[in-house]
């Protein structure tokens, strides 16, 4: 089964206690203002102040602290840029497209409280064109906005997996065509237009906006003490789809979930009896049963060597073949290099070679950590390294799966084949 | 002495280089002006091996300016 290129379309999206409380009573401005009530000002400090104590890192994957962030660009001369990353690039997340579709304010109200913080005039909301009906949602929102002073604007990246990254968006912004470039300083200090930029994904911003809604103690009267609140998570049944079939589910669902909750109570048992990719096409291998264990938070998958990432769980199913998966996404992503970096386009469709040949039976598992260790941090942005950390977790994660796919006990045909 | 990424000696820092990667095109001056220090990967693209040492921060200067790409450069400071 090829991984399909397309972005999640047959999606659910289940009501949450903070972000997706109000979910489907009404996109409309006056529905969000009605359920949520005025947006308060706050000035620069006492919002960092305020997301420091809510411990809130950044929701695109890198889970940056974005007190930091957000202090770093104020300390800015010139005026600065907000950014608003929905590009959502990873084609198995959802949750971008599931904020803006159901509560675009949200997300709006976000970002205007963090422009109007740094004394920023513009705001830019970046979609993605192969997401149109997110971009519609965008639209609409932005034509109700009423913020004195912003500067709103809508941009659609192109349907590609690198366009989500953060210096492809700059550079989209700018005016270039939205691929990735090296970044020698900081978005923070120089970034659209050569101003200090806050960029941060749009989940981050609907975070930001609940927070300065409800307040603190209500922000943190859920969640764990080493990071209050709720996470969104997209567990995508794509790997999976005889079990989709015969489950009749939807391709996928975004949840809300609140942080300490255990793996077990967000997957279902089908979910975790097999191998689990935690964070998308640039994630972790895990076994089910591992993770079934684990909670959803930074630090508790973090003493495991796992990251939330952007928040895509891919399970496999019991009865999927973790090689031959990892082979095809690992393909998919070759051909989703911009092919500007030569370690990248050279090294990614050589790494989904060697993960093709595994699949078939061949024992190249040397050649991939190889060549996994070869692309790692040679590119200008995270997809050589994300890719090689798909590859090196098959290897170190489900090395048991490995063993037994090589010796012909995998249920897959090509396994089969080798053993006969 | 083993100076690590910011290591010194003599008081003067060693010199950390950075790729621009969508710059390189695989011409290999830098691994033949720097050979201990840069070496060259199976497609021709530079491999760095950690900080160079100061002494050598002439040579380094001859490999930036040798790259017809502009594709090598040296890193800002650790807050850069």
């Amino acid at each position: 089964v090829r991984t399909a290129a397309a972005p999640v379309s047959d999606l659910v999206v289940l009501p949450g206690p903070m972000l997706l409380r109000d979910a489907w009573q009404g996109v409309d401005l006056l529905s969000h203002r009605a359920a949520r009530g005025p947006l308060p000002h706050l000035p620069a400090g006492a919002l960092v102040e305020l997301v420091t104590a809510a411990v809130l890192r950044g929701r695109g994957g890198a889970g940056f602290p974005f007190g930091r962030k957000l202090a770093a660009t104020a300390r800015g001369r010139r005026r600065p840029v907000v950014v608003v990353n929905a590009a959502e690039g990873e084609p198995e997340s959802a949750k971008d497209t599931a904020l803006l579709r159901t509560v675009p304010h949200l997300v709006l109200d976000g970002a205007a409280t963090v422009a109007d913080a740094l004394g920023a005039r513009d705001v830019h909301v970046v979609t993605a064109s192969d997401r149109p009906e997110t971009g519609d949602a965008v639209s609409a929102a932005l034509g109700e906005r009423d913020d004195p002073r912003l500067r709103w604007r809508h941009h659609e990246a192109a349907g590609r997996f690198v366009a989500g990254q953060s210096s492809a968006v700059v550079e989209l912004l700018s005016g270039r065509e939205g691929l990735p470039v090296s970044a020698w300083r900081p978005l923070a200090e120089r970034g659209v237009g050569g101003r200090p930029t806050l960029l941060s994904n749009a989940e981050t911003f609907a975070q930001v906006a609940v927070l300065v809604h409800d307040g603190l103690s209500a922000y943190a009267s859920v969640g764990v003490p080493d990071e209050p609140g709720t996470r969104l998570l997209t567990v995508s049944s794509r790997f999976a789809g005889r079990l989709r079939r015969s489950f009749r589910e939807p391709e996928a669902r975004v949840v809300e979930v609140t942080h300490g909750t255990p793996f077990s109570q967000v997957l279902g048992p089908h979910e975790v009896a097999g191998p689990v990719l935690l964070g998308g096409f640039h994630g972790t291998w895990v076994e089910g049963h591992d993770l079934a264990a684990l909670e959803v938070s930074t630090a508790g998958l973090g003493r495991h060597g796992l990251t939330p990432g952007a928040g895509v769980v891919l399970p496999l199913g019991a009865l999927g073949c973790a090689v031959r998966a990892t082979a095809d996404v690992a393909a998919y992503l070759a051909g989703e290099s911009a092919g500007r970096c030569g370690p990248c386009r050279n090294g990614l469709p050589a790494l989904a070679d060697a993960l093709d040949r595994l699949a078939d039976g061949v024992d190249t598992r040397a050649r991939v950590a190889e060549l996994a260790g070869v692309v790692t941090g040679r590119g200008a942005c995270a997809h050589p390294d994300g890719t090689a950390r798909l590859a090196t977790s098959l290897l170190d994660r489900l090395g048991a799966h490995v063993e037994e796919h090589l010796a012909g006990r995998c249920a897959c045909p090509a396994s089969r084949r080798a053993a006969s | 002495v083993t100076p690590g990424a910011s290591g010194r000696r003599g008081g003067r820092p060693d010199v950390t280089l950075a790729i621009d990667w969508p710059a390189c095109r695989a011409r290999g001056l830098c691994a033949e002006l720097l050979p201990e220090h840069v070496t060259l990967d199976e497609w021709g693209y530079p491999v760095l091996h950690g900080p160079v040492p100061a002494r050598l921060r002439d040579l380094v200067v001859e490999a930036v300016r040798a790259c017809p790409y502009r594709a090598l450069r040296v890193a800002q400071s650790a807050s850069g």
